[in-house]
């Protein structure tokens, strides 16, 4: 589905991340890998470090401190928004949703509209375009979009195939209503028959937890998990992306009259490092228009590494100026979204820590 | 253009480390490196130089570089 809105703006971005670090190589050694072993997936895929969240840490903790810092950042009254979109498959309960707990934490006017989106690593662009829709379309003048997801804890310890990759995030991004003409084109799309990719198989309504759901099972190449884990097919997944997301991404380049060449930057849902560059090489752009250290920084963030892309990497930029990006996240659904248009100028807040103290 | 077996044979071991030295026979699940890792190189190699997408367990099955490279079409 393509899709194209004018007449909003990103107003400001945070991310909180999990305050635990955590070393792929110092973690690898202590489980007996050996260091060229650990030092060839380090230097390929990218695997350094990871922030992941402590015990008590959700979600929606991660997504509530970035949204006071963004408040506090921009100024902005809690008064003034009307909806609150929260993007996320780690709820804290399945009842209610994450929307309404942070809409009572943060105090929000009786009158918002609070929902969830249950989606993954292309949940923030999904989130930013119903925003927009809320803003441009349905009288909305702020709307507040969390995305995060706390997946870490959702990894067997001992599938190394999947347990060092995910990092624990959570992001505010205030949209808004604006006079702005400037267009942003957005295209989406689903592959369902895919969907066993990537998937946690039980504690929903088709199969609860239970006993047997927590039966550790060994995998021909030796990894262990159980039906309650996160479970990952990346050749797979890689192989998804590499065939929809250029695609996606040509797709909304052409219905913004955009060339490669004419973007400021290329913001990729960082999968992992070798997943960001391979992509960014199908896709005809430069290593330099296209940030890919996050993952070696946070670790996969699911729906808040877009966001993350954007406040580590292009905050500065952002202060002064807009810029014109390309962006896409993909993964679980399968699920992929991609964005293009001008964002900025706006505060994109240093990525801060938070813990259970 | 085209690449004739030897010439797809050097570009596959140039992309993927973990196959550099082996033969055309060498069992692949004999290799130190022969990982999911691999298998993702493996798969990025003849997607980026053949345009050819493998599935995992199309690669995974493989048991030689010769199996491997009976995936091209120029080898059927």
């Amino acid at each position: 589905m393509h899709s194209s809105l004018s007449h909003f703006r990103i107003a400001g971005i945070a991310v909180t991340t999990g305050s635990i670090t955590r070393d792929f190589i110092a973690e690898g050694k202590a489980q007996g890998i050996g260091q060229e072993t650990l030092d060839r997936l380090s230097r390929t895929i990218g695997f350094k470090i990871r922030k992941t969240a402590e015990p008590k840490i959700t979600a929606l903790d991660l997504c509530e401190k970035a949204a006071q810092r963004l408040l506090k950042a921009t100024g902005i009254e809690v008064s003034s928004i009307d909806a609150i979109i929260f993007v996320t498959q780690t709820p804290d309960h399945s009842q209610p949703n994450n929307a309404s707990l942070l809409h009572g934490r943060l105090g929000l006017n009786k009158g918002a509209m609070a929902f969830d989106l249950a989606l993954g690593c292309s949940g923030w662009v999904y989130g930013l375009h119903q925003a927009a829709l809320l803003c441009t379309h349905a009288g909305a003048g702020r709307v507040l979009l969390c995305a995060g997801d706390t997946l870490s804890r959702l990894t067997h310890p001992q599938d190394r195939s999947i347990d060092p990759i995910f990092g624990d995030a959570g992001s505010a991004t205030l949209v808004e209503r604006s006079g702005s003409h400037q267009v942003m084109h957005f295209v989406f799309g689903t592959d369902g028959k895919g969907g066993a990719a990537v998937k946690v198989p039980a504690g929903g309504a088709r199969q609860p937890i239970s006993p047997e759901t927590r039966r550790e099972i060994k995998l021909p190449d030796g990894n262990i998990h159980h039906a309650e884990n996160l479970q990952m097919d990346g050749a797979e997944v890689f192989n998804f992306s590499l065939r929809e997301v250029p695609s996606a991404i040509q797709a909304v380049m052409i219905s913004a009259n955009l060339t490669p060449a004419d973007c400021d930057a290329l913001i990729l849902h960082q999968a992992n490092k070798f997943m960001v560059e391979t992509l960014a090489a199908k896709c005809g752009f430069k290593v330099s228009q296209v940030p890919a250290d996050a993952f070696s920084k946070f670790g996969n963030q699911s729906s808040a590494s877009i966001p993350a892309v954007i406040c580590d990497a292009l905050a500065d930029k952002l202060r002064e100026k807009s810029l014109k990006t390309v962006g896409c996240g993909f993964g679980v659904g399968l699920s992929w979204a991609a964005f293009a248009g001008e964002i900025g100028p706006f505060e994109a807040l240093p990525i801060v820590s938070i813990s259970e103290k | 253009m085209a690449l004739d077996f030897s010439q797809e044979l050097a570009a596959l071991k140039a992309d993927v480390d973990a196959l550099s030295k082996a033969e055309l026979d060498t069992p692949l699940a004999s290799l130190a490196q022969w990982d999911s890792l691999t298998v993702l190189l493996t798969l990025s190699h003849f997607e980026h130089v053949h345009q050819l997408s493998l599935t995992g367990d199309q690669v995974r099955s493989c048991r030689t570089l010769r199996e491997l490279l009976s995936h091209l079409p120029s080898s059927s």
